[in-house]
């Protein structure tokens, strides 16, 4: 067996230098993020384990209502794992058009915490416009609603770049406010106000069903041996891949791109180098409102087909943040960090069901994931791992003395100081 | 116009203006920390998180102790704890402060949600008893002033100690060697370090009285006003005290007048069936305000000097 093998390994084929330095730099990028999500995941399975429950079980429900992986035992085969994907990808659409709002600013030095508030707004405009102008044939009123959402997000996004290019105003308070004016504003319209559906309270009139994005798997056809009018995935993921797309293109293709990165890297150097910081500002808000609005836009036209207030607890946009830092605000990396977040936000409530542990954890991870991505804690033990061994190398004689103090203190300790005092003669 | 002289007529009412001071007490205690942490240079805005977990820590604690002293005294320490975890990730860490802050807030909302399931068994907390409450207070011979009587002396105890923080605050960042030393380190870290000033010591401590603050905002929330836990239930108080805090130029009296304001806009949406418009839009009134204020009234406020950068010792 062995014979054969060893001279076609011996000779490989040369690969191509540019595909090898693609291939490093791919596990660079990929390296960080990865490495502090399985961080945060082995925390979290502590925390399942001190307050008492099963962290193989939780996890396993994680797994199986997110991504419908793993969906076996007497615990989760009651779970359809194509049911679980479409419903993720039903969620990955919003989470990855607010991650690029919040990617394209971050990219641009700025902080949106207002995806949120585009959002919103961007959703108020497609139910006003789809409502309001069925007439229209479906060609043109599907793009007009989708469109109606992004204009409206943009000008939401854009309020604050002007307001931060012209008065300098922090553009964490004015997203701050404008998602607060945006969610109050909506709750006028429904409760009460101009768009409340007659006789009922808090929801508005649906959209025409020309204005709706279609279906992916048809309604009248088994799936996976369920009745195809419960897979909720449509036609919006399209969108949103396809806006992941042109956020690469623009960051990494266009002039613009160029610019909003020299503002992120360094506003003097930018000035330096001829670009307009302020116009540069109001431009990215600009788009970074329109991936917000549509988000709000897929979320009515593929969805919810009309306003309600399930915005109150709603937080796509703020679990954007954590999508587009994970991803490092690349195109790419938002779309997949969104399905880790959207298996997150599906998975939890499978995960309580089954292995009663609560939905919440999902929250606590996503913390502890950007914990670890602010600190660096991988960087943080890369360094110190080598100072630790040169530590254990000259500390051997110390160590009895270490012990002997140990014993003073606690008589338990000496356990473990014998035991790390052992480890280096290895 | 009708719904001119209708909010005119409530402006006039003593009842706002006690609610008022009530609720701008309680944004004034994360807003005094986002205070004294910013001017020592790390950027806090996870007031929210703190805030919350004081909230929740209070709730546990009463119901279980029947002490809303020690309960507080508890949810101040949670406060801190929180903080010390910015604190560390922050400044010994050396991350962006406001996706630390970010953190801390979602970390919180996690885990109290998350302990809240497991303590109740998904049933929620439930209400503390009245009697356990922090007492609302009368002073006695000056809550017969008219008006004012009530607006200023009958009050929860924590709007006292609220009002005696910010005296406290203003006099020791502005009036003491303390105060001047934050405010250093906050400006020009490396000019304090070199005075002999120690950086990393008083940031720990600024961000972690942050921590202390918002804890006992929190606990004010829970056991002082509204008498239970929800998830959330801070629901963006911390960020509209931090919003305070960058509205007054990142002073104490200034936060606590744009407390006022909000706390006034509440107020007025709280008081909103003697007026004939959507309690919505009035609710959205000081959002809006904030926003017109910020854009041109203030001009540009700009933070300490050294906000938000980690300190690195011999880096300039």
């Amino acid at each position: 067996m062995a014979a054969p093998s060893a001279p076609t390994e011996r000779w490989k084929p040369p690969l191509p230098p540019a595909l090898v330095e693609r291939t490093k730099q791919a596990g660079k990028a990929l390296g960080m993020p990865l490495g502090s999500v399985v961080l945060s995941f082995l925390v979290g399975a502590v925390i399942v384990l001190v307050t008492g429950g099963n962290p193989i079980t939780a996890y396993q429900g994680l797994l199986c209502g997110g991504v419908g992986v793993l969906c076996s035992g007497s615990t989760y085969s009651s779970y359809t794992g194509a049911y679980q994907i479409s419903e993720m990808l039903v969620f990955l659409c919003p989470l990855v058009l607010t991650g690029l709002s919040v990617a394209i600013a971050f990219r641009a030095g700025l902080f949106n915490i207002g995806a949120e508030g585009q959002l919103i707004v961007g959703a108020i405009a497609t139910t006003f416009v789809g409502v309001h102008l069925q007439q229209l044939p479906s060609e043109i009123l599907l793009p007009l609603v989708l469109i109606a959402g992004a204009l409206a997000g943009a000008v939401w996004g854009g309020i604050v770049g002007v307001l931060k290019a012209l008065t300098g105003a922090h553009e964490v308070v004015t997203t701050i406010m404008l998602n607060y004016i945006a969610l109050f504003f909506l709750t006028y319209l429904i409760v009460g106000g101009p768009m409340q559906e007659k006789g009922i309270s808090s929801s508005s009139d649906a959209i025409s069903a020309k204005a709706r994005l279609p279906k992916l798997v048809p309604a009248h056809h088994l799936f996976f041996g369920e009745p195809g009018g419960i897979y909720r995935v449509h036609a919006g993921i399209f969108v949103a891949l396809a806006a992941a797309v042109v956020f690469a293109f623009i960051m990494k293709r266009t002039s613009l791109g160029y610019e909003i990165r020299a503002v992120g890297q360094s506003q003097r150097g930018a000035r330096y180098a001829g670009i307009s910081v302020n116009r540069t500002i109001i431009k990215t808000m600009l788009i970074a409102g329109a991936f917000g609005g549509l988000a709000g836009a897929i979320q009515i036209a593929g969805v919810r087909y009309q306003l309600t207030d399930i915005y109150t607890p709603d937080t796509t946009g703020f679990d954007a943040i954590a999508v587009s830092l994970l991803g490092q605000n690349s195109g790419i990396g938002v779309v997949l960090s969104g399905i880790l977040f959207a298996g997150l936000d599906v998975g939890r409530n499978v995960m309580q069901s089954g292995a009663n542990v609560s939905k919440n954890l999902a929250d606590i991870l996503q913390a502890l994931i950007l914990f670890s991505i602010a600190a660096n804690f991988l960087r943080s033990l890369k360094l110190r791992l080598p100072s630790l061994r040169n530590v254990r190398g000259s500390q051997s004689q110390v160590e009895p003395g270490v012990a002997a103090v140990a014993t003073d203190i606690a008589p338990g300790a000496t356990v473990d100081a014998s035991a790390s005092g052992g480890s280096p003669g290895e | 116009m009708n719904l001119i002289s209708q909010i005119l007529h409530l402006m006039t009412t003593a009842g706002l203006w006690q609610l008022t001071l009530t609720v701008g007490a309680l944004l004034l205690l994360p807003a005094l920390g986002g205070v004294i942490s910013e001017r020592s240079g790390v950027t806090n805005i996870a007031m929210e998180g703190m805030m919350l977990t004081g909230a929740f820590v209070s709730i546990v604690a009463d119901l279980a102790w029947h002490n809303p002293w020690l309960s507080t005294l508890l949810a101040i320490f949670c406060g801190g704890l929180m903080a010390t975890i910015h604190a560390v990730i922050s400044i010994r860490f050396r991350a962006d402060q406001i996706i630390a802050g970010f953190a801390i807030n979602i970390f919180a909302a996690g885990v109290t949600t998350y302990l809240d399931d497991k303590f109740y068994n998904y049933n929620g907390a439930g209400h503390v008893n009245q009697a356990n409450m922090l007492p609302f207070i009368r002073v006695p011979v000056l809550d017969k002033i008219p008006f004012f009587g009530q607006v200023l002396f009958e009050q929860n105890i924590i709007v006292y100690v609220a009002i005696l923080l910010l005296v406290v605050t203003q006099f020791a960042l502005f009036r003491t060697k303390l105060g001047l030393r934050v405010r250093a380190v906050g400006e020009h870290p490396q000019a304090a370090d070199t005075a002999g000033i120690n950086v990393y010591a008083l940031r720990y401590g600024a961000v972690i009285t942050s921590g202390l603050l918002s804890g006992l905002g929190g606990a004010f929330l829970a056991i002082g006003i509204e008498n239970t836990f929800n998830p959330n239930m801070t629901n963006g108080r911390g960020y509209i005290a931090l919003a305070a805090m960058i509205f007054g130029k990142w002073t104490p009296i200034g936060s606590f007048i744009a407390c006022l304001i909000f706390g006034l806009g509440y107020a007025l949406f709280a008081n909103n069936s003697s007026i004939s418009a959507s309690p919505f839009l009035l609710n959205m009134l000081p959002y809006v305000f904030t926003l017109i204020v910020l854009a041109g009234l203030v001009g540009r406020s700009t933070p300490p000097a050294a906000d938000g950068i980690p300190y690195e010792p011999g880096v300039e």
